[in-house]
Protein backbone atom coordinates (compact mmCIF):
# COMPACT_ATOMS: atom_id res chain seq x y z
CA UNK A 1 0.00 0.00 0.00
CA UNK A 2 1.39 3.42 -0.89
CA UNK A 3 0.26 6.72 0.56
CA UNK A 4 0.03 9.94 -1.46
CA UNK A 5 2.98 12.22 -0.72
CA UNK A 6 0.92 15.42 -0.90
CA UNK A 7 -1.17 14.46 2.16
CA UNK A 8 -0.62 14.61 5.91
CA UNK A 9 -1.76 11.76 8.15
CA UNK A 10 -3.06 11.47 11.70
CA UNK A 11 -2.48 8.64 14.17
CA UNK A 12 -6.22 7.96 13.94
CA UNK A 13 -5.77 7.10 10.24
CA UNK A 14 -7.34 10.18 8.72
CA UNK A 15 -5.61 11.98 5.88
CA UNK A 16 -5.69 15.72 5.30
CA UNK A 17 -4.88 17.76 2.23
CA UNK A 18 -3.81 21.21 3.37
CA UNK A 19 -4.17 24.13 0.96
CA UNK A 20 -3.57 27.40 2.77
CA UNK A 21 -6.23 27.62 5.50
CA UNK A 22 -8.41 24.97 3.85
CA UNK A 23 -8.31 21.26 4.62
CA UNK A 24 -9.80 18.34 2.74
CA UNK A 25 -10.19 15.30 4.99
CA UNK A 26 -10.68 11.58 4.47
CA UNK A 27 -9.79 8.14 5.82
CA UNK A 28 -6.76 6.12 4.75
CA UNK A 29 -6.77 2.92 2.69
CA UNK A 30 -5.08 1.20 5.63
CA UNK A 31 -8.01 2.07 7.94
CA UNK A 32 -10.52 0.91 5.33
CA UNK A 33 -8.71 -2.39 4.96
CA UNK A 34 -8.74 -2.89 8.73
CA UNK A 35 -12.46 -2.16 8.91
CA UNK A 36 -13.47 -4.58 6.16
CA UNK A 37 -16.70 -3.97 4.25
CA UNK A 38 -17.91 -0.48 5.08
CA UNK A 39 -21.71 -0.40 5.22
CA UNK A 40 -22.54 2.96 6.80
CA UNK A 41 -20.99 6.38 7.02
CA UNK A 42 -22.30 9.17 9.24
CA UNK A 43 -20.93 12.62 8.44
CA UNK A 44 -21.37 15.99 10.17
CA UNK A 45 -23.33 19.00 8.91
CA UNK A 46 -21.82 21.92 7.13
CA UNK A 47 -21.04 24.61 9.72
CA UNK A 48 -20.24 22.18 12.57
CA UNK A 49 -16.99 22.96 14.38
CA UNK A 50 -14.63 20.42 15.89
CA UNK A 51 -11.38 20.41 17.84
CA UNK A 52 -8.55 18.28 16.55
CA UNK A 53 -8.82 14.68 17.75
CA UNK A 54 -12.59 14.91 18.29
CA UNK A 55 -15.06 12.60 16.54
CA UNK A 56 -16.72 14.27 13.55
CA UNK A 57 -18.59 11.17 12.37
CA UNK A 58 -18.71 7.41 12.40
CA UNK A 59 -17.85 4.67 9.95
CA UNK A 60 -19.36 1.22 10.30
CA UNK A 61 -18.32 -2.07 8.81
CA UNK A 62 -20.38 -5.25 8.98
CA UNK A 63 -18.91 -5.99 12.39
CA UNK A 64 -17.70 -2.79 14.04
CA UNK A 65 -18.32 0.91 14.34
CA UNK A 66 -15.42 3.36 14.51
CA UNK A 67 -15.24 7.08 15.07
CA UNK A 68 -13.80 9.43 12.49
CA UNK A 69 -11.45 11.87 14.21
CA UNK A 70 -10.66 15.39 13.08
CA UNK A 71 -7.00 15.60 12.07
CA UNK A 72 -7.13 19.41 12.46
CA UNK A 73 -9.38 21.78 14.37
CA UNK A 74 -11.82 23.76 12.30
CA UNK A 75 -15.27 24.40 10.88
CA UNK A 76 -16.85 22.10 8.29
CA UNK A 77 -17.30 23.92 4.97
CA UNK A 78 -18.49 21.03 2.79
CA UNK A 79 -19.66 17.44 3.28
CA UNK A 80 -19.35 14.72 0.66
CA UNK A 81 -22.81 13.25 1.16
CA UNK A 82 -22.57 11.49 -2.22
CA UNK A 83 -19.90 9.16 -0.89
CA UNK A 84 -22.14 8.12 2.03
CA UNK A 85 -24.41 6.60 -0.62
CA UNK A 86 -21.50 5.12 -2.60
CA UNK A 87 -19.42 3.20 -0.09
CA UNK A 88 -17.81 1.09 -2.80
CA UNK A 89 -16.56 4.36 -4.25
CA UNK A 90 -15.02 5.18 -0.88
CA UNK A 91 -13.14 1.88 -0.82
CA UNK A 92 -12.04 2.25 -4.45
CA UNK A 93 -10.87 5.85 -4.19
CA UNK A 94 -10.22 6.88 -0.57
CA UNK A 95 -7.98 9.87 -1.40
CA UNK A 96 -9.88 11.33 -4.31
CA UNK A 97 -13.56 10.58 -4.88
CA UNK A 98 -13.74 9.33 -1.27
CA UNK A 99 -13.00 12.61 0.52
CA UNK A 100 -15.34 13.09 3.50
CA UNK A 101 -15.38 16.76 4.45
CA UNK A 102 -13.60 20.03 3.85
CA UNK A 103 -12.91 22.41 6.70
CA UNK A 104 -11.50 25.86 7.33
CA UNK A 105 -8.49 25.21 9.52
CA UNK A 106 -8.49 26.66 13.04
CA UNK A 107 -5.21 25.12 14.06
CA UNK A 108 -2.93 22.32 12.95
CA UNK A 109 -1.76 19.78 15.51
CA UNK A 110 2.00 19.23 15.47
CA UNK A 111 1.83 15.42 15.35
CA UNK A 112 0.54 15.07 11.78
CA UNK A 113 2.81 12.77 9.78
CA UNK A 114 3.99 12.79 6.20
CA UNK A 115 3.50 9.70 4.02
CA UNK A 116 6.81 8.09 5.04
CA UNK A 117 6.12 8.80 8.71
CA UNK A 118 2.63 7.30 8.44
CA UNK A 119 3.95 4.20 6.71
CA UNK A 120 6.43 3.52 9.51
CA UNK A 121 3.71 4.32 12.10
CA UNK A 122 1.55 1.58 10.57
CA UNK A 123 4.44 -0.88 10.63
CA UNK A 124 4.86 -0.19 14.36
CA UNK A 125 1.15 -0.94 14.87
CA UNK A 126 1.37 -4.35 13.23
CA UNK B 1 -9.13 -7.69 20.66
CA UNK B 2 -5.82 -9.34 21.31
CA UNK B 3 -5.08 -13.01 21.03
CA UNK B 4 -4.42 -14.76 24.29
CA UNK B 5 -1.67 -17.30 24.62
CA UNK B 6 -4.11 -20.03 25.58
CA UNK B 7 -6.55 -19.48 22.69
CA UNK B 8 -6.94 -22.82 20.94
CA UNK B 9 -6.35 -23.50 17.26
CA UNK B 10 -8.55 -25.77 15.19
CA UNK B 11 -7.05 -28.46 12.95
CA UNK B 12 -7.68 -26.02 10.06
CA UNK B 13 -5.83 -23.05 11.54
CA UNK B 14 -2.93 -23.40 9.10
CA UNK B 15 -5.39 -23.47 6.19
CA UNK B 16 -6.93 -20.18 7.32
CA UNK B 17 -3.50 -18.59 7.62
CA UNK B 18 -2.43 -19.65 4.16
CA UNK B 19 -5.75 -18.37 2.74
CA UNK B 20 -4.96 -14.97 4.25
CA UNK B 21 -7.90 -14.96 6.65
CA UNK B 22 -8.38 -12.23 9.21
CA UNK B 23 -8.22 -14.20 12.47
CA UNK B 24 -9.78 -13.21 15.79
CA UNK B 25 -10.13 -14.77 19.24
CA UNK B 26 -13.66 -16.14 19.65
CA UNK B 27 -14.93 -18.17 22.61
CA UNK B 28 -11.40 -19.26 23.47
CA UNK B 29 -10.46 -20.13 19.87
CA UNK B 30 -8.51 -18.37 17.14
CA UNK B 31 -11.07 -18.33 14.34
CA UNK B 32 -11.26 -16.84 10.83
CA UNK B 33 -13.67 -13.87 10.80
CA UNK B 34 -13.31 -13.23 7.06
CA UNK B 35 -11.24 -14.12 4.01
CA UNK B 36 -12.40 -12.07 1.01
CA UNK B 37 -14.81 -9.84 2.93
CA UNK B 38 -18.04 -10.38 4.85
CA UNK B 39 -20.41 -9.14 2.14
CA UNK B 40 -18.81 -11.14 -0.70
CA UNK B 41 -18.69 -14.28 1.47
CA UNK B 42 -22.31 -13.82 2.52
CA UNK B 43 -23.45 -13.53 -1.10
CA UNK B 44 -21.39 -16.56 -2.11
CA UNK B 45 -23.30 -18.72 0.36
CA UNK B 46 -26.68 -17.37 -0.80
CA UNK B 47 -25.87 -17.92 -4.48
CA UNK B 48 -23.40 -20.82 -4.64
CA UNK B 49 -21.53 -22.71 -1.92
CA UNK B 50 -19.42 -21.80 1.10
CA UNK B 51 -17.43 -23.85 3.57
CA UNK B 52 -17.00 -22.89 7.23
CA UNK B 53 -14.62 -24.14 9.91
CA UNK B 54 -16.88 -24.51 12.92
CA UNK B 55 -14.60 -26.83 14.86
CA UNK B 56 -14.92 -24.61 17.91
CA UNK B 57 -18.44 -25.99 18.42
CA UNK B 58 -18.73 -28.64 21.12
CA UNK B 59 -19.82 -32.27 20.91
CA UNK B 60 -21.08 -34.17 23.93
CA UNK B 61 -22.01 -37.84 23.69
CA UNK B 62 -24.82 -39.31 25.79
CA UNK B 63 -25.05 -43.09 25.56
CA UNK B 64 -26.63 -46.01 27.36
CA UNK B 65 -30.03 -47.57 28.04
CA UNK B 66 -31.16 -44.54 30.05
CA UNK B 67 -30.03 -41.96 27.49
CA UNK B 68 -33.41 -41.17 25.89
CA UNK B 69 -35.23 -40.84 29.20
CA UNK B 70 -32.44 -38.65 30.56
CA UNK B 71 -32.45 -36.33 27.52
CA UNK B 72 -36.24 -36.10 27.72
CA UNK B 73 -35.82 -34.78 31.28
CA UNK B 74 -32.95 -32.46 30.29
CA UNK B 75 -34.25 -30.85 27.06
CA UNK B 76 -37.38 -29.06 25.85
CA UNK B 77 -38.10 -30.84 22.56
CA UNK B 78 -39.54 -34.38 22.45
CA UNK B 79 -36.61 -36.79 22.18
CA UNK B 80 -39.05 -39.58 21.25
CA UNK B 81 -39.62 -37.88 17.91
CA UNK B 82 -36.18 -39.19 17.00
CA UNK B 83 -37.82 -42.54 16.29
CA UNK B 84 -34.76 -44.12 14.73
CA UNK B 85 -30.99 -43.60 14.39
CA UNK B 86 -30.14 -40.96 11.80
CA UNK B 87 -32.61 -38.34 12.99
CA UNK B 88 -31.84 -35.02 14.68
CA UNK B 89 -33.65 -32.11 16.31
CA UNK B 90 -33.08 -28.56 17.45
CA UNK B 91 -33.69 -28.17 21.18
CA UNK B 92 -32.50 -26.41 24.34
CA UNK B 93 -31.55 -27.10 27.93
CA UNK B 94 -33.07 -24.88 30.62
CA UNK B 95 -32.26 -24.08 34.21
CA UNK B 96 -35.05 -24.53 36.80
CA UNK B 97 -36.07 -20.88 36.28
CA UNK B 98 -36.71 -21.59 32.59
CA UNK B 99 -33.64 -19.68 31.35
CA UNK B 100 -31.74 -21.15 28.42
CA UNK B 101 -28.48 -22.85 29.44
CA UNK B 102 -27.78 -23.59 25.80
CA UNK B 103 -29.50 -24.28 22.50
CA UNK B 104 -28.26 -27.35 20.72
CA UNK B 105 -28.91 -30.02 18.14
CA UNK B 106 -29.29 -33.62 19.26
CA UNK B 107 -28.61 -36.39 16.75
CA UNK B 108 -29.55 -39.99 17.36
CA UNK B 109 -26.56 -41.93 16.05
CA UNK B 110 -27.58 -45.37 17.34
CA UNK B 111 -30.36 -46.95 19.40
CA UNK B 112 -29.01 -45.62 22.70
CA UNK B 113 -26.39 -43.27 21.28
CA UNK B 114 -26.98 -39.51 21.05
CA UNK B 115 -24.63 -36.73 20.01
CA UNK B 116 -25.26 -33.23 21.36
CA UNK B 117 -23.84 -30.36 19.31
CA UNK B 118 -23.44 -27.36 21.65
CA UNK B 119 -22.12 -23.80 21.47
CA UNK B 120 -18.38 -23.29 21.85
CA UNK B 121 -18.65 -20.81 24.71
CA UNK B 122 -20.88 -23.21 26.68
CA UNK B 123 -19.06 -26.53 26.36
CA UNK B 124 -17.83 -26.75 29.95
CA UNK B 125 -21.01 -25.24 31.41
CA UNK B 126 -23.15 -27.71 29.46
CA UNK B 127 -20.97 -30.70 30.28
CA UNK B 128 -21.07 -29.85 34.00
CA UNK B 129 -24.85 -29.34 33.91
CA UNK B 130 -25.45 -32.62 32.10
CA UNK B 131 -23.26 -34.54 34.55
CA UNK B 132 -24.87 -32.91 37.60
CA UNK B 133 -28.30 -34.01 36.40
CA UNK B 134 -27.49 -37.50 35.17
CA UNK B 135 -29.28 -40.50 36.60
CA UNK B 136 -27.38 -43.25 38.40
CA UNK B 137 -25.45 -45.66 36.25
CA UNK B 138 -27.56 -45.83 33.08
CA UNK B 139 -25.87 -43.24 30.89
CA UNK B 140 -22.33 -42.54 29.79
CA UNK B 141 -21.62 -38.86 29.23
CA UNK B 142 -18.46 -37.92 27.30
CA UNK B 143 -17.17 -34.54 26.23
CA UNK B 144 -15.87 -35.36 22.75
CA UNK B 145 -15.27 -31.73 21.73
CA UNK B 146 -11.50 -32.15 21.44
CA UNK B 147 -11.92 -35.17 19.19
CA UNK B 148 -14.21 -33.70 16.52
CA UNK B 149 -13.51 -31.10 13.89
CA UNK B 150 -16.60 -29.58 12.34
CA UNK B 151 -17.01 -28.23 8.81
CA UNK B 152 -20.21 -26.66 7.49
CA UNK B 153 -20.99 -26.74 3.75
CA UNK B 154 -23.77 -24.32 2.91
CA UNK B 155 -25.50 -22.89 -0.15
CA UNK B 156 -27.66 -23.91 -3.13
CA UNK B 157 -24.74 -25.84 -4.66
CA UNK B 158 -23.68 -27.57 -1.43
CA UNK B 159 -25.23 -30.92 -2.38
CA UNK B 160 -23.22 -31.04 -5.61
CA UNK B 161 -19.94 -29.93 -4.02
CA UNK B 162 -20.18 -32.26 -1.03
CA UNK B 163 -21.77 -35.13 -2.95
CA UNK B 164 -18.81 -35.32 -5.32
CA UNK B 165 -16.55 -36.26 -2.39
CA UNK B 166 -18.59 -39.29 -1.41
CA UNK B 167 -18.38 -42.92 -2.46
CA UNK B 168 -21.16 -44.14 -4.77
CA UNK B 169 -22.78 -46.06 -1.91
CA UNK B 170 -22.68 -43.10 0.47
CA UNK B 171 -23.95 -40.76 -2.26
CA UNK B 172 -27.08 -42.87 -2.68
CA UNK B 173 -27.96 -42.32 0.99
CA UNK B 174 -26.81 -38.70 0.80
CA UNK B 175 -29.14 -37.92 -2.10
CA UNK B 176 -32.12 -38.95 0.04
CA UNK B 177 -30.96 -37.33 3.26
CA UNK B 178 -33.71 -35.09 4.62
CA UNK B 179 -33.43 -31.89 6.63
CA UNK B 180 -32.13 -32.61 10.17
CA UNK B 181 -31.06 -36.17 9.31
CA UNK B 182 -27.54 -37.49 9.85
CA UNK B 183 -25.60 -40.33 8.18
CA UNK B 184 -22.24 -42.01 8.72
CA UNK B 185 -19.67 -41.68 5.94
CA UNK B 186 -16.47 -43.70 5.47
CA UNK B 187 -13.30 -41.87 4.47
CA UNK B 188 -9.75 -43.21 4.66
CA UNK B 189 -10.94 -46.04 6.87
CA UNK B 190 -12.44 -43.67 9.42
CA UNK B 191 -16.01 -42.74 10.22
CA UNK B 192 -17.30 -39.23 10.00
CA UNK B 193 -20.86 -37.98 10.39
CA UNK B 194 -22.72 -35.92 7.82
CA UNK B 195 -25.83 -34.00 8.87
CA UNK B 196 -28.18 -32.01 6.68
CA UNK B 197 -28.48 -28.85 8.70
CA UNK B 198 -26.86 -25.47 9.06
CA UNK B 199 -26.92 -21.93 10.39
CA UNK B 200 -27.32 -19.89 7.22
CA UNK B 201 -30.89 -20.38 5.96
CA UNK B 202 -29.61 -22.18 2.87
CA UNK B 203 -29.63 -25.84 1.90
CA UNK B 204 -26.55 -27.24 3.57
CA UNK B 205 -24.65 -29.77 5.60
CA UNK B 206 -22.45 -30.05 8.67
CA UNK B 207 -19.68 -32.61 8.92
CA UNK B 208 -18.36 -34.03 12.18
CA UNK B 209 -14.98 -35.50 11.47
CA UNK B 210 -11.87 -36.67 13.32
CA UNK B 211 -9.24 -33.92 13.42
CA UNK B 212 -6.83 -35.75 11.11
CA UNK B 213 -9.40 -35.85 8.28
CA UNK B 214 -10.21 -32.14 8.51
CA UNK B 215 -7.49 -30.71 6.26
CA UNK B 216 -8.08 -33.22 3.45
CA UNK B 217 -11.86 -32.70 3.43
CA UNK B 218 -11.48 -28.90 3.66
CA UNK B 219 -9.13 -28.81 0.69
CA UNK B 220 -11.32 -31.15 -1.35
CA UNK B 221 -14.34 -28.91 -0.74
CA UNK B 222 -12.41 -25.82 -1.87
CA UNK B 223 -11.21 -27.69 -4.97
CA UNK B 224 -14.83 -28.65 -5.60
CA UNK B 225 -15.78 -24.99 -5.87
CA UNK B 226 -16.74 -23.96 -2.33
CA UNK B 227 -15.43 -20.63 -1.04
CA UNK B 228 -14.09 -20.32 2.53
CA UNK B 229 -16.48 -18.31 4.73
CA UNK B 230 -15.61 -16.70 8.05
CA UNK B 231 -17.53 -16.12 11.25
CA UNK B 232 -18.49 -12.59 10.10
CA UNK B 233 -20.66 -13.86 7.26
CA UNK B 234 -21.86 -16.75 9.41
CA UNK B 235 -23.33 -14.12 11.73
CA UNK B 236 -25.01 -12.03 9.00
CA UNK B 237 -26.37 -15.19 7.33
CA UNK B 238 -27.87 -16.55 10.53
CA UNK B 239 -29.30 -13.18 11.50
CA UNK B 240 -31.12 -12.82 8.18
CA UNK B 241 -32.64 -16.26 8.77
CA UNK B 242 -33.42 -15.12 12.37
CA UNK B 243 -31.56 -18.06 13.85
CA UNK B 244 -30.67 -17.16 17.40
CA UNK B 245 -27.13 -16.70 18.68
CA UNK B 246 -26.55 -17.82 22.24
CA UNK B 247 -24.97 -15.04 24.27
CA UNK B 248 -26.61 -12.39 22.08
CA UNK B 249 -30.26 -13.29 21.67
CA UNK B 250 -30.60 -15.53 24.69
CA UNK B 251 -28.82 -16.44 27.88
CA UNK B 252 -29.49 -18.00 31.26
CA UNK B 253 -32.18 -15.42 32.05
CA UNK B 254 -34.17 -15.60 28.79
CA UNK B 255 -36.79 -18.34 28.35
CA UNK B 256 -37.44 -20.12 25.03
CA UNK B 257 -40.86 -18.46 24.81
CA UNK B 258 -39.28 -15.03 25.15
CA UNK B 259 -36.58 -15.93 22.62
CA UNK B 260 -39.19 -16.97 20.08
CA UNK B 261 -38.40 -20.68 19.99
CA UNK B 262 -41.63 -21.75 21.65
CA UNK B 263 -42.27 -23.98 18.62
CA UNK B 264 -39.50 -26.27 19.91
CA UNK B 265 -41.17 -26.84 23.28
CA UNK B 266 -43.10 -30.07 23.81
CA UNK B 267 -46.15 -29.29 25.92
CA UNK B 268 -47.80 -32.66 26.47
CA UNK B 269 -45.07 -35.31 26.74
CA UNK B 270 -44.07 -34.96 30.36
CA UNK B 271 -42.11 -32.47 32.43
CA UNK B 272 -38.52 -31.38 31.87
CA UNK B 273 -36.19 -29.09 33.77
CA UNK B 274 -37.78 -25.62 33.61
CA UNK B 275 -41.14 -26.80 32.22
CA UNK B 276 -43.17 -25.41 35.14
CA UNK B 277 -42.05 -21.86 34.39
CA UNK B 278 -42.81 -22.31 30.71
CA UNK B 279 -46.32 -23.61 31.44
CA UNK B 280 -46.93 -20.47 33.48
CA UNK B 281 -45.61 -18.21 30.71
CA UNK B 282 -47.73 -20.05 28.15
CA UNK B 283 -50.85 -19.44 30.24
CA UNK B 284 -50.16 -15.87 31.33
CA UNK B 285 -47.84 -14.60 28.59
CA UNK B 286 -44.07 -14.28 28.83
CA UNK B 287 -42.72 -10.94 30.10
CA UNK B 288 -40.77 -10.30 26.91
CA UNK B 289 -40.70 -11.37 23.28
CA UNK B 290 -38.24 -11.38 20.42
CA UNK B 291 -39.04 -9.16 17.45
CA UNK B 292 -37.24 -8.57 14.18
CA UNK B 293 -36.81 -5.05 12.87
CA UNK B 294 -35.46 -3.25 9.84
CA UNK B 295 -34.02 0.27 10.07
CA UNK B 296 -36.03 3.13 8.58
CA UNK B 297 -33.46 5.82 9.38
CA UNK B 298 -29.85 5.46 8.38
CA UNK B 299 -27.65 3.78 10.95
CA UNK B 300 -27.03 0.30 12.28
CA UNK B 301 -28.60 -0.85 15.53
CA UNK B 302 -26.17 -2.99 17.52
CA UNK B 303 -26.42 -5.35 20.47
CA UNK B 304 -27.49 -3.75 23.81
CA UNK B 305 -28.84 -0.53 22.26
CA UNK B 306 -32.08 0.55 23.95
CA UNK B 307 -35.36 0.16 22.05
CA UNK B 308 -38.26 2.62 22.52
CA UNK B 309 -41.96 2.63 21.74
CA UNK B 310 -42.62 6.35 21.63
CA UNK B 311 -40.72 7.70 24.64
CA UNK B 312 -40.95 4.48 26.64
CA UNK B 313 -37.96 2.13 26.77
CA UNK B 314 -39.27 -1.36 26.03
CA UNK B 315 -36.13 -3.47 25.69
CA UNK B 316 -32.88 -3.78 23.82
CA UNK B 317 -31.34 -4.94 20.58
CA UNK B 318 -29.88 -8.44 20.94
CA UNK B 319 -28.35 -8.71 17.45
CA UNK B 320 -27.99 -6.03 14.79
CA UNK B 321 -25.96 -5.62 11.66
CA UNK B 322 -26.00 -4.56 8.07
CA UNK B 323 -27.54 -7.54 6.27
CA UNK B 324 -26.20 -8.07 2.75
CA UNK B 325 -29.10 -9.99 1.15
CA UNK B 326 -31.60 -7.45 2.48
CA UNK B 327 -29.16 -4.68 1.59
CA UNK B 328 -30.17 -2.85 4.75
CA UNK B 329 -29.53 -2.71 8.46
CA UNK B 330 -31.77 -4.91 10.59
CA UNK B 331 -31.76 -7.06 13.68
CA UNK B 332 -33.51 -8.72 16.59
CA UNK B 333 -34.68 -7.08 19.79
CA UNK B 334 -35.99 -8.47 23.07
CA UNK B 335 -38.88 -6.22 24.14
CA UNK B 336 -41.80 -6.10 26.57
CA UNK B 337 -44.34 -8.61 25.35
CA UNK B 338 -47.36 -6.38 24.75
CA UNK B 339 -45.40 -3.35 23.56
CA UNK B 340 -45.16 -3.62 19.78
CA UNK B 341 -46.21 -5.79 16.83
CA UNK B 342 -45.15 -6.13 13.19
CA UNK B 343 -45.81 -2.90 11.32
CA UNK B 344 -45.17 -0.68 14.35
CA UNK B 345 -42.39 1.89 14.41
CA UNK B 346 -39.81 1.70 17.18
CA UNK B 347 -36.91 3.94 18.14
CA UNK B 348 -33.37 2.72 18.73
CA UNK B 349 -30.85 4.78 20.67
CA UNK B 350 -27.77 4.70 18.45
CA UNK B 351 -24.99 6.46 20.33
CA UNK B 352 -27.30 9.09 21.78
CA UNK B 353 -29.46 9.63 18.72
CA UNK B 354 -32.94 8.20 18.33
CA UNK B 355 -33.22 6.36 15.00
CA UNK B 356 -36.45 4.89 13.68
CA UNK B 357 -36.94 1.25 12.79
CA UNK B 358 -39.91 -0.88 11.79
CA UNK B 359 -40.97 -4.07 13.51
CA UNK B 360 -41.33 -6.83 10.90
CA UNK B 361 -42.36 -10.46 10.87
CA UNK B 362 -39.61 -13.02 11.36
CA UNK B 363 -37.66 -14.25 9.54
CA UNK B 364 -35.93 -11.41 7.70
CA UNK B 365 -34.90 -13.91 5.00
CA UNK B 366 -36.95 -17.02 4.21
CA UNK B 367 -34.86 -20.13 4.78
CA UNK B 368 -34.41 -22.54 1.89
CA UNK B 369 -33.30 -25.47 4.00
CA UNK B 370 -36.03 -28.03 3.25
Amino acid sequence: MTYPANLKYSKDHEWVLIEGDKARIGITAYALEQLGDVVFLELPEEGDSFDAGVSFGTIESTKTVSDLYMPVSGKVTAVNNDIADDLEGLAASPYDKGWLITASIGSLPDDLMDAAGYESYIKEQE
Amino acid sequence: MSAEADDKKTALYGQHQSLGAKIIPFSGWLMPVSYEGVVAEHKKVRSDCGVFDVSHMGEISVRGPGAAAFLQHLTINDINRLTQPGMGQYTAMLNPAGGVIDDLIIYRLGDDDYLLCVNAANIQKDFNWIRENRPEGEVLITNESDFWSQIAVQGPNSARVLGSLLSAADRETFNHLEYMQIMPVEREGQRLWLARTGYTGEHGYELYLPDDLAVGVWQALLEGGAAPIGLGARDTLRLEACYLLYGNDMNDSVTPLEAGIGWVVRWDCGPFIGSGILQGQKADGAPRKMVAFTMIDKGIARQHMTVYAGEKPIGEVTSGSFLPSLNQAAGLALVENSSVKPGDTIGVDIRGKRKLAKVVKRPLYSAKVK
